[in-house]
């Protein structure tokens, strides 16, 4: 049997606020294999490779590489013994050159002087051999992402790198890159690279993995060679449980149109063309999911319609006004409730007390101001009451909102939202990184909601959520609509893929049907 | 009046003066620059200049009565100044990178002890709280260059604007330029610029961002340090208190008009220089000297303004500007072509 | 919030310093008035007006204790360390370091005038505190206080010079509102410029405070009366200031506006919806705009806001301490404030025992000076080692961890500790 060229062994990893982030993982990997690594957020994945690369220490346990142990307390130990990584955000200088990026701190230098064109030459060298195509002369930001990531590759193989982590790469890539990513890890492995792979995108293992490791609540499930395995059985391994079956979801009674989204624009800052001519509506008494890889343009769309970013052109309509331009507080006061992706980002003020948070939205109104004060019993009040009702477990509403912990926080969140009596509500990511019983708690949340009338605009990457609670879904790719599915329940989850990845694409009639 | 005013200005008596004027604008500025380069913002300028003009005085001071060799006395004055603001710069970048302490209020403290400090100093050296002409300081020499003078018709005019300036005057020409070779020539200057555009990048490559952000303030420190020297060595030959009358503060605002580069930060001091070489001509004039006085700083909040102004303008016109671009790409390409972050 | 301030242990404190107080005060009107009887001292308004004054001191100190707690000792800690590097650096620069030490630490206690001048010096500091207090709660940089001080002493003095003929006691009112005013519109300017143009906040207002300076010495210049040898304006007319209430201290009623002024922008920060949305902007400005509240407005009008207290303080330099516009009135108090307000941790109820403690070394510094003849800016030294010392987040560990007697579980109020604004250029 041959000696793994990676090894963990007993990893322990409790971060200094307690969370235990990888509970005894035991994990290996074989020289010249492609081994994926998968699991839900939140499952350890990351800290179990921010670990091999030496950005964390573990707790306890041991690491080995070629069956030697070994101490890697910093990311220069790792690239020193040949581990190189490829991050989710890139580590590259922006205003920096390719070439610049990739020779960075190994300058070949001319005297005193950066040896520009040696540099340049270098990677070219380099890039020819793997296949890699990049620009040595171009600089970072104004290339595409997929170049980016190849000069991260680049980067990673420049200092000598054998073993490769590649952190959830794909996320971030259109399906033509996608391809070209895979074409390069196969290149790598063909030269005696060992690429880790890291994805939650059980597609992805099928087509270039040759084993797989499932990771679930910071343990390890099991390590399977790839075609021995179903996509059925790894997501068995990676969800381990039923989440959504106890939701009992009444047929829909679908009421006027609520929410109507018109031809609505949105070019970012930096230029992206992020939102391209979106349209739809959200009726009272519906879940309208919004299923779609990250990054295809729905975080802009949710911030869009609450008011957080002023889309380019467009029109958003709530009960018949038009909101464009007006801004979160007049959104509010028309029956806009939101439950950001990012709680911590927006969701809530971390310092300051769960009452507090619970107000954000209404604390000007009476009955919490009259006479120009905050009455302090009213907001106590609703504190409790909040407290009570959505069965948030804090000791007090007094404390700080950094007490609680991630579901409990989103508990806080969803409380203040839907006891706003919201006309529509807008939630994004709404069970990310909470445990079992708060997802179910507000699963069953939305379905009540929607069942007594309310009009859901429901954003996930989760594609089973989506799936399981919307009454109709549309598919985002790239700023665009790519599908519309009335009928949630007829269409396969393999079907949704190819709208998600972009390798199908409704026709503007086909489209029409969701106005 | 207004004649008088116009003819003054374009003198080369007058350009000359504005690069005087300049000097203690221009190595501060470059000192913001830097450390603003590797993403640390130095808000204790001004402390530092006051050190490191305070120090220079005495040194030089204590150096000249033992030696009698006011050149000598100079160049040590000017290197214990040096040293003592490259001390504060460190013990900022201590109280910041090693105590996690907020580096805006750690510089405003840092100006405090520069101020408090140089008059405490003053006053228990000298029993003056005010300035310390009873000690005998040296001057940093000036730079006699005859040779402008044999240049065809317009070597008088070269003459009197560079022909006899302070050493420190250029030095602090000199920097922009050694400054540029450095932050774009030389791998350490990439290690300081890339620290400050993506840190994790940099320390991912296994470059120390801490040992980076400590030498990009002990340079800002370098940098200011001049520019105290030529306020107490140079421009006057006396150290008074809190002399620098906010040049450390204005030094904050060239590098963004300069768009965080060593010439345009320069180009930016030569605005405050000039605005300020203007005050002192109005002086003459018999308006208030108030008057004069306020046009730096009111120059300085006018430029802050339109900087931020264009740069969203900017902003906005890139976003157009893609967008028309984008229009066009999507007539000749697939859908899932188009994509850049 | 259901936080009350009448818990036993403050119950007692306050009951203490009051008794401290009438010792105090009779003490204190025995040496101004030479009166041998308990029934002749009792009899006078000073004493009542001293007894009012140290009570007031120990309300301070109370209300401190209460809204930190353990974090009091903290706090005391931190400034006794930066004494004692003062010490240090005082013993190298000065012959007679034990002596000066003492004049600096006793000094405010041995004199009346002295006495009055620490708690007069602590008035303009609680004000100036709140003012930095209220940008500091919205985490910005705004230095703009000092230009504040300047503007609105000479809007105060220009209106007390200038306006006749008023009914009986308005135009202390109108000097204080004028002032008021200006202060709101000289703290609105850089306010908009950062709300709405993103010119950053730090730069303007110290820009602006130069500008102010030169425009207060102009219109000290255009006022100052042909005879005076240096430049002061007239003193005002007696109905234009402030009446004293202790002989031989220039204390006067102004310090019910100040009572005033501490419980209004407490009022504001805690109680009102605007002083909630300073709060959220400053604990989380991406909160507070997703709540729907307008982030810019609030920005602007926090400066503005600000603005009044500190054009409040140049009302109260003009009105009060000098009776007359005098220049460089304000000689940095802005940067002191700072102090205060990082001390109290922007804590609106902690700023009067804050001012009192540091004004103690204020006034101490002077009498350090003339009587020991060390310069009394060592002070301001160890002001800016108190700064260095408060907000660096080691030195507070490495002091938590030497402690160990401090509960674990923080009271369950929330608190703002180490609320400190940032900002990058």
């Amino acid at each position: 049997m041959t000696t793994p060229i990676i090894e963990a062994r007993d990893l322990v990893k409790v971060y200094p606020n307690g969370v235990r982030a990888n509970n005894g993982v035991t994990f290996s990997v074989l020289p010249g294999e492609i081994h994926a690594l998968v699991g839900e957020n939140g499952a350890g994945k990351s800290t179990l490779m921010k670990m091999l690369y030496g950005l964390e220490r573990p707790t306890s346990g041991q690491i080995y590489l070629r069956g030697e142990p070994v101490q890697i307390t910093n990311p220069q130990v790792a690239i020193r013994l040949g581990i190189g990584m490829v991050h989710q955000n890139f580590m590259l200088v922006p205003s920096f050159t390719i070439a610049e990026n990739i020779v960075l701190n190994q300058e070949p230098r001319r005297g005193v002087v950066v040896d520009t064109r040696k540099a340049i030459s270098d990677t070219r060298v380099l890039a020819e051999q793997y296949g890699l195509n990049v620009i040595p002369d171009a600089r970072v930001d104004s290339v595409p992402v997929g170049m980016r990531q190849r000069v991260e590759i680049l980067k990673a193989l420049y200092r000598g790198a054998d073993i490769f982590i590649l952190d959830e790469p794909t996320a971030v890539l259109t399906p033509g890159e996608t391809d070209d990513l895979f074409a390069a890890i196969r290149s790598l492995v063909e030269q005696g690279k060992t690429v880790i792979f890291i994805t939650h995108k059980l597609r992805e293992v099928r087509e270039i993995s040759d084993r797989v490791t499932v990771m679930r609540d910071a343990q390890v499930i099991g390590t399977v060679n790839t075609h021995d395995a179903t996509e059925r059985d790894l997501a068995r391994m990676m969800v381990g449980r039923d989440v959504l079956t106890t939701v009992t979801k009444p047929p829909v009674q679908r009421g006027a149109a609520v929410l109507q989204v018109r031809d609505l624009t949105y070019v970012s800052e930096s230029g992206k063309l992020a939102l391209d001519h979106v349209s739809f509506d959200v009726y009272a008494g519906e879940i309208l999911g919004i299923a779609g890889v990250e990054g295809n343009g729905q975080t802009q769309l949710v911030e869009a319609l609450s008011g957080l970013i002023d889309a380019t052109r467009g029109s958003i309509r709530l009960d018949e006004r038009e909101m464009l331009h007006q801004g979160p507080r007049v959104m509010r006061e028309h029956g806009l409730a939101h439950i950001p992706e990012d709680r911590l980002s927006n969701g809530v003020a971390g310092d300051v007390s769960i009452n507090e948070n619970l107000i954000v939205d209404r604390f000007y109104r009476a009955p919490y101001t009259r006479g120009g004060l905050l009455q302090l019993d009213r907001i106590a009040q609703n504190g409790r009451d909040l407290i009570k009702r959505f069965g948030i477990v804090a000791q007090s509403g007094e404390l700080p909102a950094r007490s609680l912990s991630g579901g409990n926080m989103q508990k806080v969140v969803v409380a203040r939202e839907f006891s706003s009596k919201p006309r529509l509500l807008i939630a994004a990511q709404p069970t990310r990184g909470v445990d079992v019983g708060a997802i179910e708690f507000i699963h069953q949340q939305l379905v009540d909601q929607r069942t007594q009338g309310l009009a859901i605009l429901l954003v996930s990457a989760e594609l089973q959520e989506v799936t399981k609670l919307s009454d109709r879904l549309i598919v985002m790719f790239n700023g665009r609509i790519a599908g519309v599915f009335t009928d949630v329940t007829s269409v396969s989850e393999e079907e949704l893929g190819l709208y998600m990845l972009g390798a199908k694409q409704q026709s503007p009639e086909e489209l029409a049907r969701v106005l | 009046m207004i004649q008088n005013i116009l003819s003054s200005i374009f003198s080369a008596v007058f350009l000359g003066s504005i690069l005087r004027v300049v000097t203690p604008i221009l190595l501060p500025s470059l000192g913001a620059l830097i450390s603003n380069r590797a993403g640390v913002v130095n808000v204790g300028l001004e402390g530092i200049m006051l050190t490191a003009a305070f120090t220079g005085v005495v040194v030089g001071a204590a150096v000249l009565s033992s030696s009698g060799d006011s050149i000598f006395a100079a160049w040590v004055g000017l290197f214990g100044g040096v040293i003592a603001g490259i001390v504060m710069a460190l013990l900022l970048a201590f109280f910041h990178l090693q105590l996690n302490g907020d580096l805006v209020l750690g510089g405003l403290a840092i100006n405090i002890l520069g101020s408090a400090g140089t008059v405490a100093v003053m006053t228990q050296l000298t029993g003056d709280r005010s300035n310390t002409s009873k000690l005998v300081s040296p001057t940093m020499p000036s730079v006699n260059l005859p040779f402008l003078k044999a240049i065809p018709l317009i070597g008088d005019f070269l003459y009197t604007v560079f022909g006899n300036q302070n050493v420190v005057t250029w030095i602090a020409l000199l920097s922009v330029g050694v400054l540029w070779f450095f932050l774009y020539r030389t791998p350490t200057g990439r290690h300081l610029r890339a620290v400050g555009e993506n840190p994790d990048a940099t320390a991912s490559v296994g470059i120390n961002v801490r040992r980076m952000r400590y030498l990009a303030l002990a340079l800002s420190g370098l940098f200011a340090s001049f520019g105290g020297i030529h306020l107490s060595m140079g421009y006057l030959t006396l150290f008074q208190r809190d002399m620098t009358a906010g040049r450390g503060f204005i030094a904050l605002a060239t590098p963004a008009l300069g768009n965080n580069q060593p010439l345009g930060t320069a180009l930016a001091s030569l605005f405050f220089g000039f605005a300020d070489a203007l005050g002192i001509r109005f002086g003459t004039l018999q308006i208030p000297p108030e008057y004069a006085q306020m046009i730096p700083y009111a120059a300085t909040i006018i430029a802050l303004v339109i900087n931020s102004v264009s740069r969203r303008r900017a902003a906005v016109a890139r976003a157009r500007q893609f967008r028309e671009t984008q229009s066009a790409a999507s007539t000749s390409l697939p859908p899932n072509a188009s994509t850049s972050r | 919030m259901s936080y009350s301030i009448l818990t036993p242990r403050n119950v007692a404190l306050i009951a203490l310093s009051g008794l401290l107080s009438i010792i105090l005060a009779f003490v204190i009107t025995v040496i101004i008035t030479n009166q041998p009887t308990i029934e002749a001292v009792i009899a006078l308004p000073v004493f009542w007006n001293t007894f009012a004054v140290n009570l007031l001191i120990g309300v301070s100190l109370t209300l401190f204790i209460a809204e930190n707690g353990w974090g009091a000792l903290r706090i005391l800690l931190t400034v006794l360390l930066a004494l004692l590097i003062g010490f240090v650096i005082m013993v190298i620069i000065s012959k007679d370091p034990v002596n000066a030490y003492r004049a600096l630490l006793t000094g405010p206690l041995t004199r009346i005038n002295r006495w009055g001048n620490w708690i007069e010096d602590a008035l303009s500091l609680t004000l100036v505190g709140l003012a930095i207090s209220i940008v500091f709660r919205a985490r910005l940089f705004s230095l703009g206080a000092e230009g504040q001080i300047y503007l609105g002493a000479s809007a105060a003095g220009l209106v007390a010079l200038n306006v006749r003929d008023l009914p009986v006691g308005l135009l202390i009112p109108l000097a204080v509102t004028a002032a008021c005013l200006v202060g709101f519109l000289w703290g609105l300017l850089p306010g908009a410029l950062r709300a709405y143009l993103d010119a950053n906040e730090l730069v303007s207002t110290l820009m602006l405070n130069e500008i102010a300076t030169r425009i207060y010495s102009l219109i000290l210049a255009s006022i100052k009366p042909a005879s005076a040898g240096y430049m002061v304006s007239a003193t005002f007319a007696a109905d234009a200031v402030f009446p004293r209430i202790i002989t031989g201290t220039r204390l006067s009623t102004a310090i019910l506006f100040v009572i005033v002024a501490v419980i209004l922008t407490w009022v504001f920060i805690q109680r009102t919806p605007f002083g909630y949305q300073i709060r959220m902007i400053g604990a989380n400005p991406n909160f507070a705009r997703y709540g729907g509240i307008n982030t810019r407005r609030t920005i602007m009008l926090t400066m503005a806001v600000s603005g009044i207290v500190a054009g409040l303080v140049g009302a109260y330099l003009a009105l009060s301490v000098n009776q007359k516009l005098i220049l460089g009135i304000s000689g940095g108090l802005a940067f002191e404030g700072i102090v205060v307000a990082l001390l109290a941790r922007n804590n609106v109820l902690a700023v009067p025992a804050m001012a009192l403690l540091y004004a103690y070394l204020r006034a101490g510094a002077v009498i350090m000076q003339s009587e020991a003849n060390v310069s009394l800016e060592i002070v301001r030294v160890i002001q800016a080692i108190i700064i260095l010392l408060v907000t660096a987040d080691a030195v507070i560990n490495f002091m938590r961890v030497r402690r160990p007697t401090t509960p674990s579980n923080p009271p369950p109020r929330v608190t703002q500790a180490g609320q400190e604004p940032s900002v990058t250029l």
